[in-house]
């Protein structure tokens, strides 16, 4: 009389790992910078993508733009680096994680008093707002030119130094294994009982409420669990490129984020990591294009 | 028979329409309760401000002696206040196993376990299931919900209010746009939940109505004109004079 | 166009209504002569709106057959149904609010070379009240005003046959013996036919001459004429009454 565990079907254990050591091995295989450069930038996005499908394919809110998580993550993980310690990669990534989640917070507590339509109109009106605070704050971010000059960190396991933040192949492994330790977290959050509460509010908030769930306390988990791995990927983005603006952090970024889930397949949690990985080929794709069309008129 | 809920000179204004009007019930244990009325009486009305769907214009609604008026809806379910909807109201995207495990679980606890998978909390699964054998819904578990006949669809949402365990079910027109046949199938089961609890129903079908309730409340235009066992109610001069006009 | 010498300006046939899957109408058969003025009398709940709303295309209905004057709109667009000459006169009203007694009338108005057809000032002689309103906004008006705004914009388009959805709800006796009572009379005579949904037996009962008892789900518990049930109070105490 139990339920069968639909996860551990062989097969698709097989394949995963597959695909894990394809992923790991890619950069000693290709080892064409750019290229190593290109799939690491995928890999960020796709893990901001999975936190955006968090809230929309298993909430069932809107935001549209999420990446303003990631350049609140990446300002902060970059401002650390430069005014408290260039060397300590932990602690910044953990730094940012910590003050992104308690942005956050307010914001997300204001939002989840509303749902449909207003959460996602609240959700511009905060990520622009955010947009524009880090482009005025020239003080802080640098404003249009953004944050230069971020250090590169030693990636460090106890005790032992495994490459430098500045190396691409370093950098690409560091972030293939955070985002593959987010994204186990986020699989398995999902089918917990608490993921099952979400799935209950983004079905039917009335009836979500009426079973004697606290929808907007549930909502306001969702929403800082989403942004704060937004802001993994914000630290893992300013660790590789050493570089964060507000172009990161506009609208129009956001309309790709939201692409990405939607390309991908929202509800599936991989779907949008492939989103991601399908988008920024494109966009890699028609730039190079358009340069080679430059080159010869 | 002791008093599971009661309102006290409870009101309900919209604009300018009194739609609750200075009305006072008691809900005992183990009583089928019916609420019927004309048209706009309140009857809908009157059960959404005591589950805290609505907000009471004045009045108060009392739960044993603590008073729970105005207090939101998912926190009058932990006190074992539950109710179904007019309108089918179930999570259809979920299997009918899920829509009362989630139901249970939000009951009993688990809801911030984060690690551990939800098939895993044991108490949860076993309650889920004497809920759908009890109302011989077992064989459908794995059905996705938003697949089910109509009458079903009905019989799940009761089924999710079971969960709650409540003290009082509030059930807002439970047989509309069934068949005879899951009529008599699901009157028969609303009239054995009192066995356990108190049940209070909201009815156009009088057949069901006259056949089960233990007791009647009439409503007419917000107001209470009319209490008492059916057989009362039925020859009762102010009930039909509103139900068949004045003179 | 089809022949209009048929005498059944409305026909339903094995009616199936749902609200999404919830079957509301379990199979309703009823008819409306020509001339005639019929009712449905019923508690609220029963289905007496829905049957409306089928006959309108505002519900459409799932299984079952509708004519209007011979022809087959049960799959129509609501539009095209009230343009083949239905007048409806809704148990909200839905009076246009921020617009005028004479604009609501205005904006209904379907002329006709009738010479005894509805026009402005036949309606205002009717309804002498709705005359010395009319420049005031008609949600401003009281409930009976509303009420005679509501017929009064319905007769405006000429229609072959008016279904009024509980004309006397909410109205003082007063009102509904006096004023609605007559003119839904007078617009019988006049060669009207009327389709009238109520729970208010007692103006039904002078208004129409054939009436169907509805009981729960849309089923037809019986059919009776004015004297019947004048003569047998128990048939209505069967079907209104608890």
């Amino acid at each position: 009389m139990g339920i069968e565990r639909r996860n551990t079907h062989p097969i698709r254990i097989v394949a995963l790992l597959i695909l894990v050591a394809c992923l790991a091995l890619f950069p000693f295989v290709v080892t064409n910078r750019f290229y190593i450069s290109l799939v690491n930038e995928m890999l960020i996005y796709g893990l901001l993508a999975m936190s955006l499908d968090v809230l929309l394919g298993y909430t069932g809110l809107l935001s549209f733009m999420h990446n303003a998580y990631l350049g609140i993550g990446a300002y902060v993980v970059g401002l650390f680096l430069i005014h408290v310690s260039p060397s300590s990669l932990w602690l910044a990534i953990l730094t940012g994680m910590v003050v992104t989640s308690l942005i956050s917070l307010p914001v997300g507590w204001v939002q989840v008093r509303t749902g449909g339509l207003a959460f996602a109109l609240l959700t511009l009106a905060f990520g622009m707002m955010f947009y524009t605070i880090v482009w005025k704050w020239y003080d802080l971010t640098g404003g249009d030119d953004g944050l230069m000059g971020v250090p590169h960190p030693d990636i460090h396991l106890a005790g032992i130094v495994l490459g430098n933040s500045g190396n691409p192949t370093a950098m690409y492994l560091l972030t293939l294994c955070l985002v593959l330790i987010c994204f186990f977290l986020t699989w398995r959050i999902i089918r917990s009982p608490f993921g099952a509460v979400l799935e209950a509010i983004r079905e039917n908030e009335e009836r979500a409420s009426f079973v004697g769930i606290n929808v907007r306390r549930y909502k306001l988990y969702g929403w800082m669990y989403a942004c704060m791995l937004g802001s993994v990927s914000g630290a893992l983005f300013i660790l590789y490129r050493g570089y964060i603006g507000p172009t990161t952090m506009s609208a129009f970024a956001g309309a790709g984020v939201l692409m990405m889930v939607l390309v991908g397949g929202m509800g599936s949690l991989w779907g949008p990591i492939v989103g991601a990985g399908i988008f920024i080929f494109i966009q890699d794709y028609i730039s190079t294009m358009t340069e080679h069309w430059e080159l010869f008129v | 028979m002791t008093t599971i809920l009661s309102t006290k000179g409870l009101h309900k204004h919209f604009g300018g329409v009194l739609a609750v009007n200075d009305v006072d019930v008691e809900f005992q244990s183990n009583c089928l309760r019916s609420i019927i009325g004309p048209n706009g009486a309140g009857k809908t009305t009157f059960i959404n401000v005591i589950t805290g769907k609505l907000s009471a214009s004045s009045g108060a609604v009392l739960f044993g002696e603590q008073d729970i008026t105005n207090r939101p809806g998912h926190r009058l379910v932990r006190l074992g206040i539950c109710r179904t909807f007019q309108i089918t109201s179930i999570f259809m995207g979920l299997t009918v196993f899920e829509n009362v495990r989630i139901a249970t679980q939000s009951r009993l606890g688990g809801s911030l376990r984060i690690f551990s998978a939800k098939e895993s909390l044991k108490a949860v699964n076993r309650k889920t299931w004497k809920i759908l054998d009890r109302l011989g819904m077992e064989t459908k578990a794995d059905v996705p919900s938003n697949n089910l006949a109509h009458g079903d669809q009905r019989l799940l949402e009761v089924a999710m209010a079971l969960a709650g365990n409540p003290k009082i079910l509030f059930l807002d027109e439970p047989t509309a746009g069934m068949s005879p046949a899951e009529t008599e199938h699901i009157a028969k089961l609303i009239k054995g939940l009192t066995d356990t609890i108190a049940v209070v129903l909201v009815e156009h079908d009088m057949d069901v109505v006259m056949s089960i309730s233990d007791e009647i409340t009439v409503l007419n235009q917000g107001s209470v004109i009319a209490e008492g066992p059916p057989r009362e109610i039925q020859n009762n001069d102010l009930v039909k004079e509103a139900y068949l006009g004045h003179a | 166009m089809h022949d209009s010498g048929t005498n059944r300006i409305l026909e339903i046939e094995d009616l199936h209504a749902y609200y999404g899957r919830s079957h509301v109408i379990q199979g309703l058969s009823m008819d409306v002569a020509r001339l005639e003025a019929v009712s449905i009398l019923g508690r609220n709940g029963v289905g007496k709106t829905t049957t409306l709303r089928s006959i309108l295309g505002l519900n459409p209905p799932r299984k079952g057959r509708i004519q209007i004057n011979g022809e087959d709109t049960t799959r129509w667009p609501t539009h095209r149904i009230v343009r083949k000459g239905i007048g409806y006169v809704p148990a909200e009203r839905y009076i246009f609010p921020g617009v005028s007694v004479e604009e609501n009338l205005r904006l209904a108005a379907k002329p006709s070379a009738d010479n005894d057809a509805w026009n402005m000032e036949k309606v205002y002689n009717h309804f002498p009240i709705l005359r010395a309103r009319n420049r005031q906004d008609g949600s401003t008006l009281s409930g009976g005003e509303q009420q005679m705004l509501a017929i009064g914009r319905a007769l405006m388009g000429n229609p072959i046959i008016m279904l009024l959805d509980e004309p006397s709800q909410g109205l003082a006796p007063l009102l509904v013996y006096e004023v609605i009572q007559p003119i839904l009379l007078f617009c019988i005579q006049s060669g009207l036919t009327l389709l009238l949904v109520e729970q208010n037996h007692r103006m039904a009962l002078k208004v129409a001459s054939r009436h169907y008892l509805m009981d729960i789900k849309g089923k037809v518990g019986q059919i009776a004429t004015s004297e019947e049930l004048m003569a047998d109070s128990e048939i209505i105490k069967k079907h209104l009454a608890v």
